[in-house]
């Protein structure tokens, strides 16, 4: 038997690898680059959370917080097509800080103390566990999926080089709003479980941390590898929890992560994993 | 008058804004790349002023070390950090850039402690009434030392040959390498210079709120980003505009946009709808 | 017989330079045109204008007698043009085949929501292998484009427009960064592939090609349209003589 400490664990790593994936599709098969996808996290969260506090079932919590979020996103996404690369990098930083700016201002949803008191999930702590894990599960073969498919192709089209793929007839713009509508998507839904988990959320639980932490997991682990950005999460979601050392110097480590990741090996984990390979074969 | 009060305080914030801004908008002028971690330069600025003040009383003396430390530093994370990365894709820079300012909040953190430091005794208390107007004297220093030294860069860049070196690599890079100009010299130059002025801003507002924390860079900085877009990227005119004017809005936003929306969000809403309507910033040229 | 393009009064000005001058052509179904001038006559320009990537300031683009005024990049393509660019642009983070399977991938491509439950690319690989082979670099087909030579990257980029099966083909400088027996033998395809009746506008320096395999010349000078008519008869034009050889020599 699993006792409830690995549970806990477990439903955070499910958590963690489909938020980090979220973020892969928009930043690593689209290539647009977000530095405030925690903002969507937030909205799932709140929605979820406000949702099963006002009475509605779980599950219908959980959607509407996706939803919510997917509709956000695609503002968002309408706001990046209007902007390119760097320009981008900021207007998405500056939604991450207007949600816990608007947030926090708003008495309705808690203000700066947040939301306590989420009612535990009717399938107990086991069942969000199942629900967390088949979430993540579910993403990455998603992921996997897309990638194969003919959208997941005009991606990597826009990724490498957006006014070439015009030229090629892709409509880059819906592309791209169709890659912020399913990433910020599955990103409420991963906020619609952070909540029942946590069971309390507060502003302060999506800033711009927590959008550096969810960057750090897919630059890690490898720009676009849903393999590699999958094992980068859970290990940055666990590390914090086996090890206290850890936990106290978190953000140091990812920073410093950050830093020299891109300063060795701009690929993460995936890129060093594929050198390593292709040096063996040799 | 309460009108015009807000007006002055947000002109006092605008030039803290200006003050940090400059440097980033430098950089980004330079090497295109959005330098976050100049924020963890500002908030250096504050604990040398804190230390040094209180270790020999005098805030003259902890605003010249502080620009001189915090220019050094900046010049050694252009050598260290930014140069090597210079080839690869922007993102490579930014997220690097990223991971090097969080490094430097937390370690801050790890080595003055959570809780921040304040000085013993605070430096320019007085104050004076102009107008009808209390103004204390930090405010003015601050006013007057923004004004000072990016006029003083405006010479700088305007009549001095390497002013001139500098400005023509900013405008066209292989141009300038073909008329014999030090490019590596200029962007050494270019690091010094914005980081001493993120040292001084970061001196100035410890001063202020007489207190620096390890978190003091956050907000502030990611605003001067903000700023910077505004400003139309790499455009120091426009930055300064920038500055000033958001200082000002968000100085009557507190007040008037209270209810609705934090004062640090106030900038990030301003420049995504500015954004929406003008692409390339207030400021920038369009493409 | 109405023309494929129709191109009527145009002007481009960047800054303080006219980069095009109110200039009119029009190119007619099946022809092989040749659009040549000194460096920085507004070849490029013209081309940019015609795809919708640069906005003229004032003049008229109509293919197969539709305005394309305001219609985006990429709904010029699908309605009949394909693009090869002066500046070599590939997709780096995919093989040399699947550029081109992008491109002829266009119907799936149309929608994303529908793209998103399509993954047969079977046939586009086909079409792409075909069109590779054509323009003689299907030995670099699993390869990274980056890691070409320009001469290949550029067949590739003529592969990649034809693969859209445009009405009209614009091709800028194709046989630049080619040696001699390569750009003879891509002039031949390019040839060839008007012969199947595909409309071509060519771009080129390579004087000796463009008199070889074009039907009609049009000659731009400085922003503006100094010759237009049968090959032979527009070189030996004293005006182009002076303006197009004499930069030449100047050179
Ligand atoms: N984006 C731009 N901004 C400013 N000026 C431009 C721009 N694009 C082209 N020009 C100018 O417009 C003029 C025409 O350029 P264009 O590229 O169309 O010439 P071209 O005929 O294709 O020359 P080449 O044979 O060298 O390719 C040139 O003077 C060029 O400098
Ligand atoms: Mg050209």
């Amino acid at each position: 038997m699993i006792g409830a400490y690995e549970i806990s664990l477990l439903t955070t790593i499910g958590i963690a690898v489909t938020f980090a994936l979220s973020l892969n599709l928009v930043t690593g098969f689209c290539g647009q680059i977000s530095l405030g996808h925690a903002a969507f996290l937030g909205t799932g969260a709140y929605v979820a959370a406000m949702s099963v506090v006002a009475g509605a079932p779980f599950a219908v919590g959980l959607i509407a917080g996706g939803l919510v979020a997917a509709a956000v996103g695609a503002v968002v996404g309408l706001a990046s097509l209007r902007v390119r690369h760097d320009f981008l990098a900021i207007t998405t930083m500056g939604v991450g800080f207007l949600f816990v700016g608007f947030t926090r201002q708003q008495d309705w949803l808690g203000g700066e103390m947040g939301i306590a008191g989420i009612p535990e999930a009717p399938f107990g702590k086991v069942g969000l566990m199942v629900v967390a894990l088949g979430v993540a599960a579910a993403t990455a073969a998603f992921s996997v999926y897309l990638k194969r498919t003919w959208m997941g192709f005009a991606f990597d089209a826009i990724a490498a080089d957006e006014d070439t793929a015009r030229t090629v007839a892709i409509d880059v713009s819906r592309y791209k709003l169709a890659a912020f509508a399913l990433g910020t998507g599955i990103a409420g839904l991963a906020g619609g479980l952070y909540a029942f988990n946590i069971r309390f959320i507060a502003p302060d639980s999506f800033g711009f941390v927590e959008s550096v932490t969810v960057l750090a997991m897919v630059v890690i682990g490898g720009i676009g590898s849903v393999l590699w950005v999958t094992v980068a999460a859970a290990a940055l979601a666990v590390l914090p929890q086996w090890f206290q050392a850890v936990d106290d110097y978190k953000l140091l480590l990812y920073g410093v992560l950050l830093f020299t990741v891109m300063r060795l090996s701009p690929g993460g984990l995936a890129g060093l994993v594929a050198r390593l390979v292709r040096g063996v074969r040799q | 008058m309460f009108l015009v009060e807000l007006f002055v305080q947000g002109l006092i914030q605008g030039s803290v804004y200006a003050l940090i801004a400059v440097g980033l908008t430098l950089v980004y002028g330079l090497l295109r790349i959005l330098h976050v971690a100049h924020a963890g330069l500002f908030t250096l600025g504050g604990y040398a002023g804190v230390l040094v003040t209180n270790a020999t009383g005098s805030v003259a003396v902890a605003l010249v070390f502080a620009a001189l430390s915090v220019g050094a530093v900046g010049m050694a994370v252009y050598r260290f950090c930014y140069e090597p990365i210079l080839r690869r894709p922007p993102y490579v820079a930014l997220i690097a850039s990223i991971g090097l300012f969080i490094a430097m909040e937390e370690l801050f953190r790890i080595v003055f402690g959570p809780f921040g430091l304040t000085y013993d005794i605070v430096p320019l208390q007085g104050s004076v009434v102009i107008g009808g107007m209390y103004l204390r004297s930090a405010e003015l220093v601050t006013m007057a030392l923004a004004a000072v030294l990016i006029g003083g860069l405006g010479l700088l860049a305007g009549r001095t040959r390497i002013g001139l070196a500098w400005r023509a690599t900013v405008s066209v890079p292989e141009m300038a390498e073909s008329f014999g100009i030090d490019i590596v010299k200029v962007r050494y130059l270019n690091f010094f210079i914005g980081s001493a002025l993120a040292g001084v801003a970061g001196v100035m507002v410890s001063v202020l709120n007489n207190l620096v924390e390890p978190t003091m860079g956050s907000v502030a900085s990611y605003k001067a980003l903000a700023i910077i877009v505004l400003g139309g990227l790499g455009n120091v005119r426009g930055t300064l505009v920038a500055a000033l004017t958001l200082g000002v809005i968000e100085a009557y936003g507190t007040i008037y946009l209270a209810g609705f929306l934090d004062r640090d969000a106030i900038a990030f809403a301003v420049l995504i709808v500015i954004l929406m309507v003008r692409p390339q910033g207030l400021f920038g040229r369009s493409a | 017989m109405t023309a494929v393009l129709e191109v009527t009064g145009v002007t481009v000005t960047f800054g303080g330079v006219t980069a095009l001058d109110d200039v009119s052509f029009v190119v007619h179904p099946g022809e092989l045109l040749g659009l040549i001038g000194p460096n920085g006559a507004g070849k490029t320009t013209m081309l940019k204008v015609v795809t919708g990537i640069v906005v003229p300031q004032a003049g008229t683009v109509r293919l197969a007698n539709a305005d394309l005024a305001g219609l985006p990049t990429h709904a010029r393509m699908r309605r009949g043009l394909g693009l090869a660019q002066q500046l070599v642009r590939t997709f780096d983070n995919v093989s040399t085949i699947e550029n081109v399977m992008l491109a002829a991938g266009r119907q799936r491509t149309a929608s994303p929501w529908a793209a998103l439950f399509q993954v047969n690319r079977s046939v586009e690989r086909r079409i792409a292998l075909e069109l590779l082979e054509r323009v003689g670099i299907a030995d670099a087909a699993e390869q990274r484009p980056d890691h070409l030579p320009l001469g290949y990257r550029k067949r590739l980029q003529v592969a990649r427009a034809l693969a859209l099966d445009p009405a009209l083909l614009l091709l800028d400088e194709p046989l630049a960064g080619l040696n001699h027996v390569e750009a003879a033998a891509l002039a031949d395809v390019v040839r060839g592939i008007a012969d199947d009746g595909r409309t071509v506008v060519l771009i080129e320096h390579n004087l000796g090609e463009v008199l070889r395999i074009t039907d009609r010349l049009v000659v731009l000078d400085s922003g503006r349209k100094i010759g237009d008519g049968e090959p032979g008869a527009v070189i030996r034009d004293p005006v182009v003589h002076a303006a197009y050889i004499g930069e030449g020599e100047a050179a």
